[in-house]
């Protein structure tokens, strides 16, 4: 009798087993196991948040971390002198590994490693594509990416911006590889088509961090569109 | 069930007047603050960083104030030996510390829904606006709260010192989240005895990693099953510790 209560808490964690069991039979959350999280100085930072159940923000402070990065350089990952984001790769790769729907990091590493003027290294943005295809495969830009870079390595630079285009519209695009594909058609002389694209980066709320380049770059394709009549 | 109900008013009203409850819902508004401003820095995906930021804000908050709401809860009154005069009169101790209990969680899920009502105006002033997976989120971070409480009364009241209680709070805490890393540990174990014994760890352990939709929010959705299957296993581990509690307390001489 007097241990009664022992009996009753048995049968309900009995049941809280089976409910367990039924729990992650219907759903297992895609997080990669801890082993797999990138090392470098944000290790601990990254373990300590993710062991305590945050991993998505932990995903989200890396996302800061990789932003401030591209921005100018953090003090823990300094780049060799001529190895411009030289950590790029790595830093998208951490956020991926943190959180794998955290789709815009590998895409926007992706982005600047293989189309960033200066930079073009594909082969890194391939690999970067492949592990978030791996990871998250319903994201359907990475292999739209996937083969834009594949034209880009045939010189098939026509076809490769019709593809990229394709999705422009899309609300995963970063604003980041809008500027870079506008920036192209420049680069080509094609500047109605680059002031078309600067122009719906203007009008995009979504594209908020672009919108002050994006003005300075129309007035400058508006005063070139002028100068060549 | 008079005498639960009496005990769950009495101390939802103690909890609502307790100054380190309040000082804990200022500083949720401070984490949530945090929140508004940090998300700024992430440029497209500001949206996510508030959602996920001012969620965690809100979870940390609520174990924060639960775990030192539910250690104290039974202690401090056994110190002050104001226990001698409930119990003096014809209240059953089960009773007793449901009520006790009960009071507190509510206590503590007011004080996050008022939280998350500011984070989701905060959301749709943003454009943001998905209540239901909201709700979902906000009631699996409710489950590990109450769950968490009932771990941290039983403990309590088995080792009858505060701090002792809430470190081992902590600690299943992390456990918690860390089940699904034990399972892939066993699956790669070649001892056998280890294997078993994680195994037999990742049951035990309340299985947050499992139940915590708010860090898989950006991932598939689980089904509306899944849901009904998340509160039944917070209310029966809730259950299941509560009544381990309640035999301690019975076995307790006053």
């Amino acid at each position: 009798m007097k241990r009664r209560w022992l009996g009753v808490a048995g049968v309900l964690f009995a049941l809280a087993l089976f409910a367990g069991s039924r729990l992650r039979r219907l759903h297992e959350p895609r997080f990669p196991p801890l082993a797999e999280l990138t090392g470098g100085p944000f290790a601990f930072q990254d373990a300590a948040l993710a062991v305590a159940g945050f991993r998505a923000p932990a995903a989200d402070l890396a996302w800061i971390q990789l932003l401030q990065y591209t921005a100018g350089g953090v003090p823990e990952l300094p780049d060799r002198p001529g190895h411009p984001y030289e950590h790029l790769k790595s830093l998208s790769l951490r956020v991926a590994r943190l959180d794998p729907s955290f789709h815009r990091a590998v895409l926007f590493g992706s982005s600047i490693l293989a189309w960033f003027h200066g930079i073009e290294r594909p082969d890194e943005a391939a690999d970067l594509l492949n592990e978030g295809m791996r990871r998250s495969p319903e994201q359907p830009l990475y292999g739209l990416y996937l083969a834009a870079i594949a034209y880009k390595k045939q010189g098939d630079t026509d076809r490769m911006v019709a593809l990229l285009e394709s999705s422009f519209d899309l609300p995963e695009t970063p604003s980041t590889m809008k500027a870079i594909l506008a920036n192209l058609r420049q680069s080509r002389g094609e500047y109605r088509e680059a002031l078309a694209l600067w122009e719906r980066i203007r009008d995009n709320e979504r594209d908020r961090s672009e919108h002050a380049r994006a003005k300075a770059k129309i007035a400058e394709l508006r005063a070139l569109l002028r100068s060549r009549r | 069930m008079q005498t639960i109900s009496a005990v769950y008013a009495y101390t939802f009203k103690e909890h609502i007047r307790h100054k380190a409850w309040l000082s804990g819902a200022l500083f949720g508004l401070v984490l949530l603050g945090g929140a508004l401003i940090v998300s700024a820095l992430g440029q497209d995906e500001r949206g996510r960083l508030m959602l996920d930021l001012g969620l965690a804000a809100i979870e940390a908050i609520s174990l924060v104030s639960i775990v030192f709401l539910t250690v104290n809860l039974i202690l401090v009154e056994i110190e002050s030996r104001a226990i001698y005069l409930i119990l003096s009169h014809p209240v059953r101790r089960a009773d007793y510390l449901l009520g006790r209990f009960l009071g507190t969680v509510a206590a503590v899920a007011l004080g996050m829904a008022v939280m998350a009502a500011m984070h989701a105006a905060l959301l749709g002033l943003y454009g943001w606006w998905e209540p239901g997976r909201y709700l979902a989120a906000l009631g699996c971070m409710l489950g590990k709260t109450a769950v968490m409480g009932a771990l941290s009364l039983l403990l309590s009241l088995a080792l009858t010192s505060e701090a002792a209680a809430m470190a081992f709070a902590v600690f299943l805490w992390l456990l918690g989240h860390f089940s699904s890393e034990m399972r892939f540990l066993a699956d790669r174990s070649g001892s056998a005895f280890l294997k078993t014994a994680l195994v037999a760890f990742s049951h035990a352990a309340p299985d947050f990693a499992h139940f915590n939709y708010r860090d898989f929010w950006h991932q598939p959705a689980p089904s509306a099953d899944w849901l009904m299957w998340a509160a039944l296993y917070a209310l029966a581990y809730t259950a299941a510790c509560l009544a381990l509690a309640v035999q301690v307390f019975e076995q307790k001489e006053f």
